[in-house]
């Protein structure tokens, strides 16, 4: 019972938002730019299926690489600054200013440094999401349970067997919600990061191309604009699966 | 080390003659009261080699607050000492003082002749904090055997009994697989047990680690824990509030005041062992637990 609610629940609302959508654009009359129906959607994507495929493929690759570097960098920044709080006071505003940045604003000049192609792509989003990501395992490592930790210390654990054992199995809950939030920002980042670099593949390249020309169509941008959604919706079902895999264990993952 | 426990015998017991398994030999009573899915044979009766502790004039201050007056304390290898005595009258900063936990603001701490910090970096210590602790995401064997891993170049190369063997002599062999949160919380702190037994440590330094469990569960895991150091022959330390926990498992209990906390009374425990669970219904118990009342003043 509970496993067909959790699966027609949604189902009844995204068939619900469709047919709203399709018929606002219809009673309406809106403009193709301003919101196209679905109906047109699909029948782009079922037009040129491989083109939409392997863009959304690109975007997905850049934000893969772009996640797991951030991912990587906030796990080494994050156990320093949990295991010392002169690290952690010294390195928080340095992310604030990073996080309170308009990186839309800085894009360029990350283009000129790292020149065309995926490079500058991959920096932003790992830029962008990395302080977030690294908030989060600190939050993490730091609600570790104090008598667990004291009872390490009475075997004189040594601090990589804290960090290994109690330290970062403690943190992965948060981590996870982290990366949540995370995925849409990376997203964003790399759409828009793909737009600016002048490259030619990639859903933000071709979202891009149908704002220098709008003779393109309406239906290429709002096509790969789902396809963005619909990149974004994968991951985080990856995440939930990958969540439920690793935190059985967790009071969130218990019915 | 292996004269160090016939010492403590002999200084208890005055009989250096006793039994390899020391004067808490209490098999009799773990075959009445054991559960039923462990065997009889399934204990190595190897006793683990007991640590003495000498305290001079310790104390701990923490910023203006004096958490412990100065206090001198000795404790017998093979002895079991309860520190019993109201809230915040310092006998857990006592206890983590022992194991090097905190370090003291004066005074003198040995374990074994060596310093606190020494006996932990060598795994001499055995330590049951008082919430069982275990890490939700490893298994209740995982968790049992956690501190074998850890540090593991000071782990007993051959440990008297296994973590499997301790885990059936408990109880929980059936749930060897499952996670702690599938657990009660008496069956938590038996693994809490088992996971400080296993490292075959010669002192065990326990953190009131019952006061969370209702009555009955308390009283049942006193008895198991006294049956478990039968096996084992190991110095404790007990931290408890509870008179009878005090009188059922101690040789001699320092009665702590607060404010600052200070030992104001020891108390000799001369109750025969092996101590069966029915000895707390006898009169000399009564009569221990009346004293230990009346040691501890206005404060119960």
């Amino acid at each position: 019972m509970r496993l067909l609610r959790s699966i027609a629940a949604p189902v009844t609302g995204v068939v619900l938002l469709l047919l709203v959508w399709e018929m606002v654009v219809r009673v309406f009359d809106v403009r193709r730019f301003v919101l196209l129906a679905p109906s047109k959607i699909v029948a782009e994507l079922a037009r040129d299926p491989g083109s939409y495929w392997s863009n959304t493929l690109v975007t997905a690759r850049h934000m893969l690489i772009a996640l797991t570097i951030a991912l990587a960098v906030a796990l080494v920044v994050g156990s320093l600054m949990a295991a010392s709080r002169f690290v952690e006071e010294a390195i928080q505003p340095i992310f604030v200013v990073i996080l309170v940045t308009p990186w839309v604003a800085y894009t360029t000049s990350i283009v000129i440094w790292l020149g065309f192609g995926a490079r500058p792509i991959i920096f932003l989003a790992a830029f962008v999401t990395f302080p977030i990501l690294t908030f989060g395992v600190v939050a993490g490592m730091r609600g570790a349970d104090p008598a667990a930790r004291e009872l390490l210390a009475s075997v004189d654990a040594s601090k990589w067997e804290v960090l290994w054992h109690l330290r970062l199995p403690s943190a992965l809950p948060v981590i996870f919600t982290t990366l949540r939030i995370t995925v849409a920002i990376a997203l964003g980042a790399t759409y828009f990061a793909e737009g600016s670099t002048g490259g030619t593949t990639g859903l933000g390249a071709v979202g891009r191309r149908v704002a220098l020309d709008q003779t393109i169509g309406a239906e290429v941008l709002w096509t790969s604009t789902i396809c963005s959604s619909l990149l974004g919706i994968t991951a985080l079902v990856v995440l939930s699966i990958a969540e439920r895999t690793l935190l059985g264990w967790h009071v969130s993952q218990r019915a | 080390m292996k004269s160090d426990l016939h010492r403590a015998c002999a200084t208890i017991d005055g009989d250096p003659t006793t039994s390899p398994n020391g004067r808490d030999d209490d098999i009799g009573a773990a075959t009445t009261t054991r559960p039923a899915c462990a065997t009889e044979t399934a204990m190595a009766t190897i006793p683990t080699v007991s640590a003495s502790v000498e305290l001079v004039n310790v104390s701990k201050t923490f910023g203006s607050v004096d958490a412990l007056a100065p206090t001198d304390l000795t404790i017998d290898a093979g002895e079991i000492l309860t520190l019993l005595g109201p809230s915040g009258c310092g006998k857990t900063t006592l206890l983590r003082l022992i194991a090097g936990l905190v370090s003291a603001s004066t005074g003198r701490i040995t374990v074994d002749g060596v310093s606190p910090a020494q006996a932990r970096a060598e795994k001499r210590i055995g330590f049951i904090p008082q919430a069982p602790a275990l890490l939700p995401w490893r298994s209740v064997r995982a968790n049992a055997s956690l501190l074998l891993e850890i540090n593991a170049a000071h782990s007993p190369p051959r440990p008297n009994v296994s973590v499997d063997e301790l885990l059936d002599e408990v109880g929980l062999s059936e749930f060897a697989d499952a996670r702690p949160h599938e657990l009660s919380g008496g069956m938590q702190q038996r693994v809490g047990l088992v996971r400080a037994f296993a490292l075959d440590a010669p002192l065990l330094l326990m953190d009131e680690p019952f006061a969370a469990l209702d009555e009955i569960t308390r009283t049942e895991m006193r008895h198991l824990l006294t049956r478990l150091r039968a096996h084992h022959g190991a110095t404790v330390v007990f931290v408890t509030h509870s008179i009878s926990e005090a009188a059922f498992l101690s040789d001699r209990v320092a009665v702590l005041s607060s404010r600052p906390g200070r030992v104001t009374s020891l108390e000799a425990i001369d109750l025969e062992r092996p101590r069966r669970p029915e000895v707390e219904d006898s009169e000399p118990f009564f009569e221990i637990t009346t004293r230990l009342r009346h040691a501890l003043g206005g404060f119960v």
